[in-house]
């Protein structure tokens, strides 16, 4: 990791340097408020550089229509308070004209302060209730949101058990924090309306060691099906219990459970496991994963990437593609930023995530969600489903 | 001529400031922070505001810690209690920071009192422990009972008013945080020139000899408890408004440690200690922060590297300062001033 | 039924984990009277330790766990030399935060070197859980228990028959009659101080091989002890173990019962809770030694 950090430590310092002779005027700052240290810093780590390559790779080819974006990255260890303390730093003393965030919690404490300071918020958390622009104007996420990844789940499960012949029993299992019970009240409505049975949801704190008295519960209730709303190191620890237990219910979990590092990390209990993927895996074959090859060749082609490196990636993309619409406009504000992120319109990402839309009364990028399984310790795509735009489902 | 530090009589040994020089330069101080918010930036303002709140914070522990000898390791929790009684006062009921603040205090020193009454039985060790149980069932509090505490998510707490008068943002608050942590300085340094602040140091210094001698310890206890958890609730309520959104992860077990951190590296009972101990630990992390931020633009690498550099930091000053100045920045403070005072006749 | 028994039995595994590091705070409590905040962070880098050799020097997980109990010892010796001893005679609250102090740096160091990923453990004990009846059991588990109790089973007989054991209880009884009879206080301390490392470093590897990976997350073991210790009573060796086999019961029926109830946290705020309720009627623990003061 530090390795990686050192290399792009050296390519970005030979780039700011370079860029640092011409014109110091020509800078884009923007904010970036990344989980590098605290409890989701297993996937906040491989998402941050995802963003600082993807950031790198848009400077070394034309920047923003020439202009270089200079990406102030802190890490808040997934506490809201010094979430709260960096974004009064960013905003007030380095005057960022956007930021790129990470946790829900943090999106959410700071959604009020985003709207009052007009700064458009990409942040990587997939909250629906982030999609309501009459709620959250400057709120953005790239890929569909977390209660469109659990509907699609859902659906798969009734698809998977349909031979049952009866409503397939199932559990959630989720962090005791705001990313935790995001997509569980969207969850729980699912469930009533297509006929699944909801037997059990439990809670588990967000560095817990241990799940087995919440798996003994989930046993008790017979849940055949459980939703994992955690992340992979959780994830793991949940698995395994379950395979010492013996349990035989069939796991799923959200993207930021589900990615290559699950099967490295839990090995064997990760087998058979189905997770949302609303992004595809490092190395997949896909138009847009090209250049993400290149530069990784051309900078740390030694280190092993995952689908949230990409994720990363796809988020430098979108909301780059938001400044230079905004700059051409002549408008690099907040507002401006805001009013050219909701003129995408499918935009392509390459397949790296659907292609992403934003207008001012409908802040779902996507509801394509991609379902993958673990066979053979690898990743395989099974269903895709497409979640319908319902009008009762924004913001929800 | 007098060459030394003369006391004459026990009105001059007692006297807050020891000379007229140090009331000048005391009221130079005070202008001089008063000015701040002139030259400062966003952050340095908001720097400043938590270190004021850390001060009152911290001056609070003292009193229980090093003034009454009841170690306390619940903090962070008092802070709590403050924090989401201004959550409540000034959000659901609409009251004015006046009352507010004041209420907030009140109310985290019944709750102080509450869990002192343990102090009745338990001492030392014992005592720290019921302590960080209380931290523990505060923040149990706080995550469940979501129709007060918002739950996980947090709270919002609203600008601080007094009818028309809104002060928003840190600017204006500070106007407010900084003549209020110098009255409650000054009420703390003149409560242990009266009958009850001695009793509490004769608690701390042997209790049963302090009962023996007709200090009724239990009351005295609670009192500590309360006195301290009132301007702990005080920094709380604060905090809440300078913040503007509160959630348990505000209120960690750290914290409460940051805070014994302060009034140890400060000075165990001395006022001047909590000060200057609070500006310390506060700054520190902060002195950190502006060097891995000026260096990260060589160095990337440095952004993932200071959570455990501010933890290492804290961890290595704490323990340097408990192996060669155990009595703390105050101690150093007045034998540094006191070779001064008689230079160069020192002997 | 199965219920029930599914979570005593998981109680009495994280309980005993809980007892072995419950003993290295006793053991350091009764010969110095520090209650040492740093344990959890001694555990985290014993798991962190091991595995660290285990994968450069590559050698034998056996070879590494043997070189991780020789750097514990190296490090509660040279922690006791440089740290502790100049806090000889200062008050109780400058203890307790410089054994903070240490947990801080502890951390740091890990966090620095091996940053906060979760690093996979090699696999120590088979997957496959065995049947105890009809209570599926995985196998790590009953490995973990088997080894605290001949650790704990050991230390009963060190305290018993050898000389250092005997020289130990000999300090903790008073340190000036010790001295007197000719034991050496400071090499006491310094034996307390690698015991307290060992044990805890063994528990960190105990737990990494049954958790299958090591993270920052194991410094917390060290708070979840503290009421064990406290209840069992800081200076009783048995205490600890009665303490840590209670306190994971109770956490874990806590949270089979009352979680659900109450949306999850229970199990954590429990053994607090229970703690405080003890202290009232007992304010030494069950099993300390009623201190009595005089003028």
């Amino acid at each position: 990791m530090e390795r990686t950090m050192r290399r792009i430590g050296r390519c970005l310092a030979v780039a700011s340097a370079l860029f640092a002779l011409g014109a110091q005027a020509q800078e884009i700052k923007v904010g970036g408020l990344f989980d590098l240290t605290g409890i989701t810093s297993d996937v906040g780590k491989p998402y941050a550089q995802g963003v600082q390559d993807g950031v790198a790779w848009v400077n070394a080819n034309g920047g923003v229509n020439g202009k270089k974006v200079k990406l102030i990255s802190v890490d808040y260890g997934y506490k809201i308070p010094e979430a709260v303390a960096a974004y009064k730093r960013l905003v007030a003393d380095e005057k960022v004209v956007m930021i790129n965030g990470w946790g829900t919690g943090d999106t959410l404490a700071l959604k009020e302060f985003v709207n009052k300071d007009r700064i458009p918020y990409f942040s990587a958390s997939f909250a629906g209730d982030l999609t309501d622009p009459s709620k959250t104007p400057y709120n953005f996420f790239v890929g569909p949101s977390y209660s469109d990844e659990i509907r699609a789940w859902l659906t798969w499960v009734k698809d998977d058990a349909k031979a049952k012949g009866r409503p397939p029993k199932v559990a959630f299992i989720y962090f005791d924090n705001a990313y935790g019970k995001a997509p569980i009240e969207a969850g729980r409505r699912f469930c009533k309306e297509s006929g699944i049975e909801l037997v059990d949801e439990e809670i588990v704190p967000g560095n817990f060691q241990d799940a087995t008295s919440q798996l003994l519960n989930m046993k008790a209730k017979g849940a055949e099906y459980a939703y994992i709303n955690i992340t992979t190191t959780g994830v793991s620890l949940v698995l395994k219990g379950a395979k010492a237990l013996g349990l035989s219910t069939k796991f799923g979990s959200n993207p930021y459970g589900f990615s290559e590092s699950l099967p490295a990390v839990a090995r064997e209990a990760a087998e058979g496991v189905t997770g949302v993927m609303p992004h595809v895996p490092f190395g997949e074959n896909v138009p847009g994963m090209a250049r993400v090859l290149e530069f990784h060749k051309a900078n740390h082609p030694n280190d092993t990437h995952d689908a949230l490196y990409v994720r990363g990636w796809a988020y430098a993309l979108t909301w780059t593609e938001a400044l230079k619409r905004a700059d051409k406009a002549g408008k690099l504000t907040g507002e401006g930023v805001k009013a050219a992120a909701e003129t995408l319109e499918n935009f392509d990402l390459g397949g790296l995530t659907s292609p992403v839309t934003y207008t001012p009364k409908d802040h779902r990028p996507s509801t394509k969600t991609p379902i993958y399984q673990v066979k053979g310790g690898k990743l395989v795509k099974i269903a895709e489903y497409d979640m319908p735009r319902k009008p009762e489902w924004l913001g929800l | 001529m007098r060459c030394g530090d003369f006391r004459e009589s026990y009105a001059e040994d007692m006297a807050i400031f020891e000379s007229p020089v140090s009331r000048w330069l005391l009221a130079l101080l005070l202008a001089a922070l008063a000015a701040v918010p002139l030259v400062a930036t966003a952050y340095g303002l908001d720097v400043l505001l938590r270190v004021l709140i850390a001060v009152i914070a911290a001056t609070g522990l003292n009193i229980l810690t090093g003034f009454t000898g009841q170690i306390s390791l619940g903090n962070a929790a008092f802070l709590a209690v403050g924090a989401y009684s201004t959550a409540f006062l000034a959000g659901r009921l609409g009251l004015p920071f006046p009352v507010v603040i004041p209420l907030a205090g009140i109310v985290t020193a019944l709750a102080g009192m509450v869990f002192g009454v343990p102090s009745l039985r338990l001492k030392g060790l014992y005592l720290a422990v019921a302590t960080l149980a209380a931290h523990f069932v505060v923040e149990f509090t706080a995550v469940h009972w979501e129709s007060v505490t918002g739950g996980v998510n947090g709270i919002s707490v609203p600008a601080a008013k007094l009818g028309p008068l809104e002060l928003d943002g840190d600017r204006p608050l500070y106007f407010l945080v900084l003549p209020l942590t110098a009255l409650l300085l000054l009420f703390a340094k003149n409560l242990f020139r009266t009958k009850v602040g001695k009793a509490f140091v004769a608690i701390r210094d042997h209790d049963i000899s302090a009962e023996v001698m007709g200090v009724n310890v239990f009351r005295h206890k609670l009192l500590s408890f309360g006195v301290s958890s009132f301007y702990v609730g005080v920094a709380g309520s604060l905090l809440a408004y300078q913040a503007r959104i509160i959630s348990p992860e505000n209120f960690p077990i750290t914290l409460a440690i940051d805070q014994l951190g302060m009034i140890i590296i400060g000075g165990l009972g001395s006022i001047l200690g909590s000060v200057l101990g609070a500006v310390f630990i506060t700054a520190l992390p902060e002195l950190l922060r502006l060097a891995t931020g000026a260096l990260s633009d060589t160095f990337p690498g440095l952004v993932g590297l200071f959570a455990p550099l501010k933890t290492g930091l804290f961890g290595l000053a704490i323990v340097l300062f408990l192996v060669f100045e155990p009595d703390g920045m105050a101690a150093r403070w007045h034998t540094i001033r006191n070779y001064w005072k008689l230079y160069p006749f020192s002997y | 039924m199965e219920f029930l028994l599914q979570l005593v039995l998981n109680g009495i595994v994280i309980g005993s984990i809980y007892a072995l590091v419950g003993l290295g705070f006793v053991i350091i409590y009764k010969s110095s009277s520090i209650l040492n905040f740093a344990q959890g962070e001694f555990l985290m880098l014993g798991a962190y330790v091991c595995l660290a050799i285990f994968t450069t020097a590559r050698v034998p997980f056996a070879a590494a766990f043997a070189l991780t109990l020789v750097f514990s010892v190296v490090l509660g010796m040279l922690l006791e030399r440089v740290l502790l001893r100049p806090m000889i005679g200062e008050p109780v609250i400058s203890v307790i935060m410089l054994t903070l102090g240490l947990a801080s740096i502890l951390r740091a160091v890990v966090q620095g070197f091996w940053g906060t990923d979760t690093r996979p453990y090699p696999d120590l004990f088979p997957s496959a859980p065995i049947m105890i009846g009809p209570l599926p059991v995985s196998q790590g588990y009953l490995y973990s228990v088997a080894s605290v109790f001949v650790l704990l089973l050991l230390f009963s007989l060190f305290f018993k028959y050898t000389r250092s054991g005997i020289a130990m209880r000999a300090t903790a009884f008073s340190q000036q009659v010790a001295l007197s009879m000719g034991i050496s206080v400071k090499r006491i301390f310094a034996l307390a101080w690698s015991i307290a490392a060992v044990v805890s470093a063994v528990g960190g590897v105990l737990l990494g091989g049954i958790r299958g990976g090591v993270d920052g997350a194991f410094a917390l073991f060290g708070l979840k002890v503290i009421p064990v210790v406290i209840l069992g009573g800081l200076d009783s060796v048995l205490g600890a173990i009665v303490g840590g086999l209670v306190m994971g019961i109770l956490e874990n029926l806590a949270g089979g019962y009352l979680d659900p109830v109450f949306g999850g946290g229970v199990k954590e705020v429990a053994p607090f809770v229970a703690l405080v309720a003890i202290l009232t009627f007992k304010p030494y623990g069950l099993f300390g030694k009623v201190k009595i003061e005089r003028v």
